[in-house]
């Protein structure tokens, strides 16, 4: 008895990470050319509830966020954030954090 | 007669050596030009700005406070509050300067990978509010309005910009017609390594900084001394880091026709610390 509790404590701890996965979101950005002027996106990305990790790649045009599960972006969404941002937002990629 | 001729030399230098010509500093824009950088929607800037000058036996000091919002991710708005310093190598001055407000619209932008083309619109009100009881005077005695036209490219390695505005100068308290003033800025940069987010970012600028001003004109007739243009070389700097800037730079004469007589700008020199929120 003792043995089946340790064994379905360890398959949960385990099976966990499946449960808190969220979303890895990749985004081509045009207009991207200096670092200091990239803040507003890092801010108003940071601003959305579930995001974190952010970064850009500048030379690239890519901006990558985590979304918790649960939490989504959509291409409106990105549209507006970008252009609040002052940059155009061209498309997206999603991968799964569940591993 | 000679005693009107006297009265508006004296306005007319006043009003001349009083205008430090600052301009809204901008992000990534050039230190003394415009640029076409505005803030992203809700974003706040706030900047402090060192300005010097010396015109012959003539030196000014200024410190700015500017601040800024973007409305949208195209539209900023900010004021200017200086704080002023004069000495003419007799006497020495300071006080309130002129506060000044501002807006500026980027009515085109075309963003490409790494690189992004735009154009804007400035409108600058400069009020008439400087400490009027120094000497030297740190007052023109009238509101001046600046229009601007501005044109940028930004690219991860390349800057270019051109730029041209029109100040409206009044007419001072003095009755003294300023005469209004051309400003031309065609401005390059490097980034020799381009940097990402995160990491600290130097680029170097060269400005060729151009002003071409009217006569001015007291009691309907042209002032003798007053108007003409002076040309600029001017190196700078600009270095980031994440939501933090300095830029500096100096503007040394290389070109100079004023009319009459003139004393003629010995340079020019401007730092600032903006911090984006």
């Amino acid at each position: 008895m003792k043995k089946q509790f340790i064994a379905i404590v360890v398959s949960m701890l385990l099976i966990s990470p499946v449960f808190a996965a969220g979303t890895h979101y990749e985004m081509r950005v045009d207009g991207l050319a200096c670092p200091f002027c990239a803040f507003g996106i890092e801010k108003k990305l940071k601003a959305i509830e579930g995001s974190s990790d952010i970064s850009v790649d500048l030379n690239k045009g890519l901006v990558k966020v985590n979304m918790a599960e649960g939490q989504t972006l959509t291409e409106e969404q990105m549209t507006t954030l970008f252009n609040d941002a002052g940059f155009t937002y061209r498309s997206m990629k999603t991968t799964s954090l569940e591993k | 007669m000679i005693g009107i001729q006297f009265k508006g030399f004296v306005a007319v230098t006043t009003s001349l050596l009083v205008g430090l010509i600052s301009s809204p500093a901008f992000a990534h824009d050039p230190i003394f030009g415009i640029g076409p950088h505005v803030l992203f929607k809700d974003g706040i800037e706030l900047a402090a700005e060192v300005e010097s000058k010396k015109t012959g036996n003539v030196n000014s000091q200024a410190l700015v406070f500017d601040f800024k919002y973007g409305i949208t991710g195209d539209w900023a708005v900010g004021f200017d509050l200086p704080y002023s310093f004069k000495d003419n190598g007799t006497n020495s001055s300071s006080g309130n300067g002129d506060v000044a407000v501002f807006t500026k619209y980027r009515f085109w932008r075309k963003d490409s990978l790494g690189l992004q083309d735009s154009a804007a619109v400035l409108l600058k009100v400069i009020t008439d509010t400087a400490a009027s009881n120094e000497n030297p005077s740190l007052n023109k005695g009238t509101t001046d309005t600046i229009l601007g036209l501005t044109y940028g490219s930004e690219g991860r390695k390349w800057y270019r910009w051109a730029s041209a505005r029109y100040r409206f100068n009044g007419t001072n308290n003095a009755g003294v017609d300023r005469g209004d003033k051309i400003l031309l800025d065609f401005v390059g940069g490097i980034r020799p390594t381009p940097t990402n987010y995160m990491e600290p970012d130097t680029v170097w600028l060269l400005e060729l900084n151009g002003e071409y001003g009217q006569r001015a004109e007291f009691g309907g007739a042209e002032q003798v001394n007053s108007g003409g243009s002076e040309w600029f070389i001017s190196p700078g700097i600009f270095w980031t880091k994440r939501n933090f800037a300095i830029k500096a730079g100096i503007q040394i004469p290389i070109y100079s026709n004023l009319n009459g007589t003139q004393q003629e700008s010995d340079y020019r020199a401007k730092a600032t610390f903006e911090w984006h929120m």
